[in-house]
């Protein structure tokens, strides 16, 4: 660990839709080092996905990336040509999709879409692309692999593709690992098998994951660093621990709130929730997004727009957050 | 329910997943396919002409040009199942070699225009934007003229040119297959009936084609960096293909019924080699006196254009099990 990996810079995504533009991601930044997991979160529509297709030029025609830099390996994603990107694609950078039942081409083998893309980056043979396959799909828990290449995705339950999907994201030796909310489609036991078999093959394998999750519970024991993402900006972003012992931004404190706690105490209270809802996009912002929504909002949260900015001046640390109010403060006055 | 209970339907379950064999959708629809009886007869109906159209020549009782003027124009007989024709040629023989003349054609029509029909679908319909624009605009020009009429103005200008283009082949080569006129007929009708009958299968795959590119696994394809090439055939055209394959049977029988027309009014192939629709032209002119003339070349191509678009109907349900009922 230690040298910079991805440095994202500003980027800015918009959709045209239906005459106007929406802002889907606004100027966020983030860096990830080599090997290291981070986990982003955030609610559904705050843009979590659209950055991450935004960095691999995924992104549907009516959405364009406006300004920013991604710099992967020293080499600016959001500037190569299609030819490289597409090298990067698969080659440097897996993604790992949502929903396993539906990411599968379902007139093809296991084997051989877990395999096809060494066939393109690694000139691979068939048989070899084959062999391979098989190993991969024992390095992810199925069993039986050099029969179950032959099997067609109809044949998997839907932990089994997920596992194969994350084989076919491993293939070539990816830098990094994108996994847009992997487990939202499993139900809670195979969810925590797919956790463990990604933390064995991150320490294992030593590649660097982005876990995009709206479960913060889910990337608590994961991730190194977490980012926590509203309205297609960057709140806060802290090391795992610090966002759990020393939240700061409101919307943070929310989330953690929302969080059911297992401890017996705590559990007499009912789940609080975060009022409202997220802001209309299609404007520019020009106040804090979260404001309308903030218990702790000031007179100058509804006129300026809080950058992300260290938490404390002195101290080492990695812990930012956008916002003008020191919540620490404001939640012991209470 | 006891805990071991659960466990033993566990592996129950398990166990059946695993003695399921890898049916592929191929073969599933080729099942259902079999279930359905109009299908099944067309199937027969087809692949005894297929039969006829590739053996013919060795099977017929007679020559299909041996004329014999002293046995002209008569009724079906013992001798001649069919009868003859007004210049005495046996009528079962050309009907067979009509059947090899409408199966050549309308096979290499179907082939070829739904190949064009594949490229130029999959191109627009996966790329979309200016290339779809102009795409689409050129196919729809070509499908606002009635199929025939356009066919027709396509054989009569395109003859003169490859004509020449044959002499001067022959000329340059003395190869004696370009002064075979057969063959110029033959390759004009082809080119004609396919160059009107592409527009369906182009339109249709793109309609295909813009549903499919939005899968979630195309997106995943893309996410692998695979070439655009192998993500339009390996993950869209086989996803997209059913509904062109159902139009490829009903194609077959509106390009016999094509190429029967061109012949019928002249500009197709020409006599002497036997088509069905050379034939009914000459029955027609002796309708009143030998109806058996125009029947028996009509109603085959009657029951060929019946049994392509049964075909047809069976392959749809065959190929889309949400549509199909039971």
């Amino acid at each position: 660990m230690g040298e910079i990996l991805l440095d994202v810079n500003d980027l800015k995504t918009r959709f045209r839709s239906r005459g106007s533009l929406v802002h889907a991601v606004n100027g966020v930044s983030f860096h990830l080092k080599r090997g290291e997991t981070l986990g982003v979160v955030g609610e559904s529509g705050c843009g979590k996905t659209v950055t991450m297709l935004s960095l691999l030029r995924l992104l549907p025609p009516a959405a364009q990336v406006e300004s920013g830099s991604a710099l992967f390996e020293e080499q600016d994603l959001l500037k190569m040509n299609f030819r490289q990107i597409q090298k990067v694609r698969g080659g440097k950078i897996g993604l790992i999709f949502q929903d396993p039942m539906t990411s599968f081409n379902p007139v093809l083998t296991i084997g051989d879409q877990v395999g096809e893309s060494l066939i393109y980056h690694r000139h691979a043979s068939k048989e070899v692309a084959l062999e391979r396959a098989i190993e991969l799909l024992r390095l992810v828990g199925i069993s039986d692999p050099e029969q179950r290449v032959k099997d067609y995705p109809h044949q998997f339950s839907g932990g089994m593709r997920q596992r194969a999907m994350i084989a076919m994201a491993l293939a070539c030796e990816p830098e990094l690992i994108i996994a847009d909310e992997p487990t939202t489609a499993l139900d809670v036991t195979i969810q925590a098998q797919i956790v463990e078999l990604v933390k064995d093959l991150r320490d294992r394998l030593g590649v660097a994951i982005i876990w995009i999750t709206h479960d913060l519970s889910l990337v608590a024991g994961l991730a190194d660093r977490i980012m926590v993402m509203y309205a297609g900006t960057v709140v806060e972003e802290a090391t795992a621990e610090e966002l759990f012992d020393d939240p700061r931004h409101p919307y943070t404190l929310g989330l953690l709130s929302a969080l059911p706690a297992f401890q017996a105490e705590k559990n007499v209270r009912r789940l609080a929730s975060i009022p409202g809802s997220p802001p209309d996009l299609r404007k520019q912002p020009t106040s804090c997004p979260f404001f309308p929504r903030c218990s702790f909002a000031l007179e100058r949260c509804q006129s300026e727009l809080p950058a992300l900015q260290p938490v404390a001046a002195g101290k080492n640390s990695s812990h930012r957050m956008a916002c003008f109010v020191d919540t620490r403060e404001r939640s012991a006055a209470a | 329910m006891t805990p071991s209970s659960t466990v033993d339907l566990k592996l129950a379950s398990d166990g059946a997943a695993n003695d399921e064999k890898a049916i592929g959708i191929w073969k599933d629809s080729f099942n259902r396919l079999l279930k359905n009886k109009m299908a099944v007869v067309s199937i027969v109906v087809v692949l005894i002409m297929f039969f006829f159209a590739i053996f013919g020549p060795s099977l017929t009782p007679y020559d299909f040009l041996t004329q014999d003027l002293s046995i002209r124009s008569q009724p079906p007989s013992a001798e001649h199942w069919l009868g003859t024709d007004y210049l005495g040629r046996d009528v079962l023989s050309r009907v067979i070699y009509g059947a090899r003349t409408a199966t050549l054609v309308s096979f290499l029509v179907v082939v070829l225009s739904s190949l064009i029909g594949v490229v130029v679908g999959s191109i627009s319909g996966y790329f979309g934007g200016k290339v779809d624009f102009f795409l689409m605009w050129f196919t729809d020009l070509n499908m606002a003229f009635p199929n025939l009429v356009l066919g027709v103005v396509l054989a009569v200008s395109l003859r003169p040119p490859a004509g020449r283009w044959m002499e001067q082949m022959y000329l340059s080569t003395l190869n004696p297959v370009f002064r075979q006129s057969s063959l110029l007929d033959l390759a004009l009708v082809v080119v004609v009936i396919t160059l009107v009958a592409w527009c369906p299968y182009a339109r249709l795959l793109r309609s295909q084609v813009m549903a499919v590119r939005n899968y979630n696994y195309v997106l995943a394809a893309r996410a692998l960096g695979l070439p655009t090439f192998t993500i339009i055939t390996k993950y869209i055209i086989p996803n997209a293909i059913g509904p062109v394959i159902v139009q490829m049977s009903a194609g077959m029988g509106s390009a016999m019924l094509t190429e029967s027309a061109l012949s019928f009014i002249g500009i197709g192939i020409n006599p002497p080699i036997p088509t069905w629709g050379n034939m009914i032209n000459e029955g027609l002119r002796q309708w009143t006196s030998d109806p058996h003339l125009l029947l028996a070349p009509a109603l085959v191509l009657g029951l060929m254009t019946v049994a392509f678009s049964f075909l047809g109907d069976g392959l749809n349900d065959a190929l889309n099990p949400r549509q199909w009922k039971g």
